[in-house]
């Protein structure tokens, strides 16, 4: 953005001071004096040289699975088997300290222990639990490193995930996706840098909303672009009948004409980005069926992935997706998986969403390795925060629900630089405190940058007065996850 | 001439206004061209000083020979040219000065300086004509310029040289070189050291030892100063260098000095730690532990400075940047793969926009490209001679590509590559067999190729021990379950008269089977679906997907309506709990809500928990009416917090003439499921007393208590309505 802009304002007021002073060098000079912030917003917009990592990095694209809603890290790799030991039993006070609960749950005047139903077992070198909710993601856990010490701020879905996804509660800043495609440009310029994919599981949904892939601040390119649930990830993308390539190249070139005449006239930067995305459009014509041929898929990709990728909008038929999207050269592929909302009724609500995405998650991770990309690639898989080690509601014989907990819970990632069949960080006996080696959403967000290749500190841009960052003022590269 | 001279007394006045505004605004905010310009002022420096000082034998020259007019033209035509010329180096002045880097105080002087001989020069001019009678006087001003210029490029020559540059003493570099950073490098080498040159050594080295301090070495370091030893070891607070570094900025003993470089606060705290630890020369930073607060305080250091990463050096020359723009198109990628590295990657896009020429133009870049992907492209085995020249490749991804292996054997040339990924293309093993001992080869991927289990056995015992990845190979004994048909448009669930239903599942070699009579299918059970079913008023169908090899789907359960009786007009007569915008228009606005998953039950459906579904239907005049159909949302497997939609216990149905004249004329109870079940969207037909109805009154009642099998047994069940048929 700020080049256009930069254009625009250089147009003008070149134009402007020329005719007034004519003095060609020594008006630019002072030209630039005066107006410095409009002609070369570029030296405070930031450090970096954009469109290029900085230093040579260890994933250049990323994959992330977010489980929208929130898994219970209690039943998925944060074994603790003291709370089935202690089932029914008060939380000690000792252990919540005071701190701060949902509205949902705040006014229980119990707070009973619950253990998970699921049960769990070792895997991999690391001897990682995982629960037997997930046996396709414990078959890849030699090339995953479970972080049990996540922890964020927000205690609610909207704030959380947006803080996860903005570094920022608020949600007026750009997501990472936005991010990366601001600090390192687009691999493919037949695609969008940054997509996003939707699917929704049988659990407890909560919604997502489009502020999450925003581009905040940033040119409007950087935005995420959803990609449809339907047969046609992209709609409208054939050309009308009767119409053929060439008259639709004409019609485009005729557009743009008139395009670059406002652009002239109004020199609104969001004219110039709306050619970009039309150019982008025309040319993805061809990009995205390549995208939805499966034919140069084996036939073992569908076992892989299980017959439900072959159904658009589905979790698996995502992840399948998202692998070619990423193959393809798409920076960062963003899917939302709702449903993890597990308030109550948690033992159907996880074994229907688990039976969702196990499989696929795990295929992806497959996926991109047999075909050389994962070293490459990075895969997150983690919600938003964790879920309470006592039970919401009251405790059923076959049945729970468990709250909002932001004070620990777990993710995984996968290739990238990542140091691959390792579990970082420990909480305590109760799942509830972390004992060691905590990892904010800041810390993450500066790993997740680092191993792109840029320094979470230097990528910034400056918007009404400030440079803001991904991390804000936050943030430490987590070097204990890092290969 | 005198044209010529008021052209430039104009110019040095635009020139001097600028002098003005550059003494008041910082420059560095100019853009790099204009900074550029800056790098001139040593190469016109030299003007002014050598005209200034030519000035004084030719003012005499000129004093001598006033009857020369011609000459006395000359000299006022030498002022102005001496006059720009010193401005324009001035200003060229300030935009070096902005690129930092010089010493403060002898910059300050410098600069006031070489304004000062700009606007003096410039004053010359005037001066001469105002003392023209008066010699002294010019004489003086003259005797003036000169000093201020000798002062002024003194203090320029300070900047530029060094402090004490006529001192007449040998000055030598420090010597000490900082070190890539590495893991086996020392912490004091590697970290310690290079601060102390970069921020500390400016003062005190061998020649200038301020404070009798010299940092070239441990030893001197240890040895201190006037003021004691540098620090003490183990004891951070007690020692020297920290306490000097923690005073005010403003203390006179604070170190580094005001208007030097600082320190970072990871540099103090370096420091600190380093001391703290035994100020230890040898310790490596490898030996330090995972949670060592050094090496955590070091690393932290290291990720602020790309610069001190250990980078993989490349030995050959960057491409041109021109090359490199030629090159790239959005059908062909071209990347360095970081901003300081020589290292490019290719990658191509759009398979119909490949050819080999596009790859023949990259040999123009071939030395420098590292990382090489084609996949996907309709490349085949021509490839291989183009590619055995990018001597310098380390990566090339062959994936999905039409290549058949044959030319595989140039690769060998490769004598860098480390990964070749061949997934998903027909190679065979004997195709690899040449590259089994390229020397940095450490990966293949070889998925869904040619090359079988026995196969890569065979190979691995024949090649040197590098990763092969097979991929992935199901697991015969794990058999998956098939998804669920479903309609071909979900558009169409609510059908015209002429309108058929269509089935699909995108399984490649998928049955359907269904039924329409309310049994369940199986494998064996049920009509295959080969043709479009017509529509009737009401069908409900079951269907699974069955293949060989696979679990049958599970059975799903999709109504299909065709469009009943128009309503003329409706109205709700009870509040719903969800959906209240669109009211009743949802319950009559032919489109179904999904029900598969339970989406849309924002927007597509009337919910209601606290009361029953109360509505009023208008009809034309006297329209016969033989059955009501209402679709409701069956969610007993659904989770707690979106409400649990149940069937519901009760539906009575009033008809007559007019709202004030109503009797029923239809009930139904629909069973209450005794175990949970798929979810779905579940139609009620109610036969109703034939007859001609103007408007007809719906109650639907919802179930008291959930069941006592459901987890939330005891609570309130709802009712989800969508839709609401007349036929």
């Amino acid at each position: 953005m700020e080049n256009q802009e930069k254009q625009f304002r250089l147009n003008v007021t070149r134009r402007h001071f020329l005719t007034k002073a004519g003095l060609g060098f020594g008006s630019a000079a002072l030209g630039s004096l005066l107006f410095k912030d409009q002609l070369f917003g570029a030296n405070d917009a930031s450090s970096l040289p954009l469109g290029l990592a900085q230093y040579a990095p260890k994933a250049k694209r990323i994959i992330y699975l977010f489980q929208n809603g929130a898994p219970s890290q209690l039943e998925t790799f944060d074994y603790k088997p003291l709370l089935n030991k202690m089932h029914g039993e008060e939380l000690p006070a000792s252990i919540r300290m005071g701190q701060r609960l949902t509205g949902m749950t705040a006014n229980q005047d119990k707070f009973p222990l619950i253990g998970s139903t699921f049960g769990f077992s070792q895997y991999g070198q690391s001897g990682a639990w995982i629960s037997s909710l997930f046996p396709n993601m414990a078959s890849i856990a030699d090339d995953i490193c479970i972080v049990k010490t996540m922890n964020t701020e927000a205690i609610n879905h909207d704030p959380a995930l947006t803080f996860f996804q903005t570094g920022s509660q608020q949600g007026n800043r750009p997501s990472m996706g936005a991010w990366m495609s601001y600090g390192l440009g687009s691999e493919n310029a037949n695609l969008p840098a940054y997509t996003v994919l939707l699917s929704r599981g049988r659990g407890n949904g909560q919604g997502v909303y489009s502020k999450l892939w925003s581009n905040g601040f940033l040119d409007s390119v950087h935005q995420g672009v959803v990609f449809s649930s339907g047969e046609n990830p992209v709609l409208y993308l054939n050309n009308p009948e009767g119409q053929d390539k060439k008259s639709r190249r004409d019609m485009l070139d005729e557009l743009a004409k008139f395009n670059s005449e406002a652009f002239e006239n109004f020199g609104d930067p969001e004219i110039n980005t709306r050619i970009k995305q039309y150019e982008m459009s025309y040319r993805m014509q061809s990009a995205v069926p390549e995208l939805t041929d499966l034919s140069k898929e084996s036939d073992n990709t569908i076992k892989m992935y299980g017959p439900d990728c072959l159904v658009p909008g589905t979790y698996a038929a995502n992840c399948l997706l998202a692998r070619k999207l990423s193959e393809s050269g798409v920076r960062f592929v963003q899917l939302y998986h709702q449903g993890w909302d597990t308030h109550g009724n948690l033992a159907n609500d996880m074994t229907m969403q688990a039976e969702d995405v196990d499989r696929a998650s795990a295929a992806l991770v497959k996926d991109l390795k047999q075909r050389g990309l994962l070293d490459e690639t990075l895969v997150i898989w983690g919600g938003e925060f964790g879920r309470t080690n006592y039970c919401q509601g009251k405790i059923d014989k076959d049945n729970y629900g468990r709250d909002h907990h932001p004070k620990c819970f777990s993710i995984w990632m996968a290739g990238g630089g990542i140091k691959p069949g390792t579990v970082y960080g420990e909480t305590d006996e109760f799942g509830y405190n972390i004992t060691r080696d905590p990892v904010s959403v800041h810390d993450f967000h500066a790993t997740v940058l680092h191993l792109m290749g840029i320094n979470h500190e230097q990528l910034t841009y400056k918007h009404l007065g400030r440079r803001y960052r991904l991390t804000d003022v936050a943030g430490q590269v987590v070097n204990g996850i890092i290969a | 001439m005198s044209r010529h001279l008021s052209v430039l007394s104009n110019l040095i006045i635009v020139l001097q206004v600028f002098l003005i505004v550059f003494c008041f605004v910082d420059v560095s905010v100019l853009p790099p061209y204009v900074m550029f310009a800056g790098r001139f002022h040593p190469l016109i420096l030299h003007l002014p000083i050598s005209l200034i000082i030519l000035l004084i034998p030719f003012s005499f020259y000129v004093q001598r020979r006033k009857e020369h007019t011609d000459l006395n033209s000359l000299f006022e035509l030498v002022l102005h040219y001496i006059a720009i010329i010193a401005t324009l180096t001035a200003l060229a002045g300030f935009l070096l000065a902005a690129g930092g880097g010089y010493e403060p105080a002898a910059l300050q002087f410098h600069k006031w300086l070489g304004v000062a001989i700009a606007f003096v020069s410039h004053a010359l001019i005037y001066l001469r004509k105002a003392f023209v009678s008066r010699l002294a006087f010019w004489n003086t001003s003259l005797l003036a310029t000169l000093m201020l210029t000798i002062t002024g490029s003194h203090y320029g020559g300070t900047l530029t040289h060094g402090e004490g540059f006529f001192a007449f003493k040998e000055k030598k570099e420090s010597g000490v070189v900082i070190p890539t950073f590495t893991e086996k490098t020392t912490v004091f080498a590697g970290a310690v050291q290079p601060v102390l040159m970069a921020k500390c050594a400016y003062c005190h080295n061998d020649q200038k030892m301020k404070g009798g301090l010299n940092m070239k070495d441990i030893a001197s370091m240890i040895k201190g100063g006037k003021n004691g030893a540098m620090w003490v070891s183990g004891d951070p607070e007690k020692s020297l260098m920290i306490q000097r570094m923690l005073l005010d900025l403003d203390d006179k003993n604070h170190m580094p000095p005001k208007g030097k470089t600082q320190l970072s606060s990871a540099e103090m705290h370096l420091f600190a730690e380093w001391i703290r630890a035994g100020a230890n020369a040898k310790k490596t930073y490898h030996a330090l532990a995972e949670t060592d607060t050094l090496k955590k305080i070091i690393a932290k250091i290291i990720e602020t400075d790309p610069t001190l990463k250990e980078e993989k050096v490349y030995a050959f020359e960057a491409a041109s940047a021109s090359s490199i723009k030629k090159l790239n198109s959005p059908f062909r990628t071209i990347r360095q793969l970081s901003a300081n590295s020589p290292a490019l990657s290719v990658t191509f896009f759009l398979q119909e926009k490949f050819t080999l020429e596009l790859l023949k133009e990259c040999k123009s870049i071939g030395d420098q490209i590292v990382e090489l992907s084609l996949s996907g492209m309709p490349a085949d085995d021509q490839i291989f001679p183009i590619i055995s020249s990018f001597t310098n490749l380390e990566k090339l991804n062959l994936n999905a590509t039409s290549i058949t292996g044959k030319g595989l054997t140039e690769l060998a040339e490769l004598k860098k590559l480390e990964q070749l990924s061949v997934a998903s293309t027909s190679i065979k093993a004997d195709d690899l067999s040449s590259l089994l001992k390229m020397p940095a080869l450490k990966s293949i991927y070889i998925w869904n190729s040619k090359i079988s289990e026995a196969d890569l056995t065979t190979l691995k015992s024949k090649s040197k021990p590098i990763h092969w990845e097979l991929g992935y190979i199901p697991n015969k004994t794990e058999v998956l379950q098939l998804s669920v048909p479903l309609p071909a448009d979900k558009d169409k669930m609510i059908l015209d008269n002429e309108e058929y239903i269509v089935l699909k599942n995108p399984m490649p070699n998928a049955k359907i089977r269904y039924t329409t009579d309310g049994t369940t299918p199986d494998s064996l059970t049920g009509q295959v679906f080969t043709n479009p079913i017509p529509a009737t008023n009401l069908l409900r169908i079951k269907a699974i997907t069955t293949a060989p090899g696979w679990i049958s789907s599970e059975v799903t359960d999709i109504s299909f309506y065709r469009k009943g009786i128009s309503v003329d007009s409706a109205k709700l007569l009870t509040e719903p709990s969800r959906g209240g915008p669109l009211g009743i228009k949802i319950l009559i606005d032919l489109k179904k809500g999904l029900s598969q998953t339970g989406d849309q039950l924002y927007t597509s459906w009337l919910g209601f928990v606290n009361n029953p579904l109360k509505a009023g239907f208008y009809f034309k005049k006297n329209t016969p009416i033989n059955k009501v159909v209402i679709s409701t949302a069956d969610m007993t497997g659904s989770s707690s917090s979106g409400g649990n939609p149940f069937p519901p216990r009760k539906i009575v149905i009033k008809g007559g003439p007019d709202p004030k004249h109503l009797k029923q004329i239809g009930t139904a109870s629909p069973e209450v499921p005794s175990a949970r079940r798929p979810n779905a969207s579940i139609p009620y037909i109610v036969s109703i007393e034939p007859g001609t109805y103007n408007y007809i009154e719906l109650e639907v009642h919802q179930l008291a208590k959930l069941p006592s099998w459901h987890p939330e047994k005891g609570q309130k069940a709802w009712v989800f309505v969508d839709e609401v048929f007349f036929y």
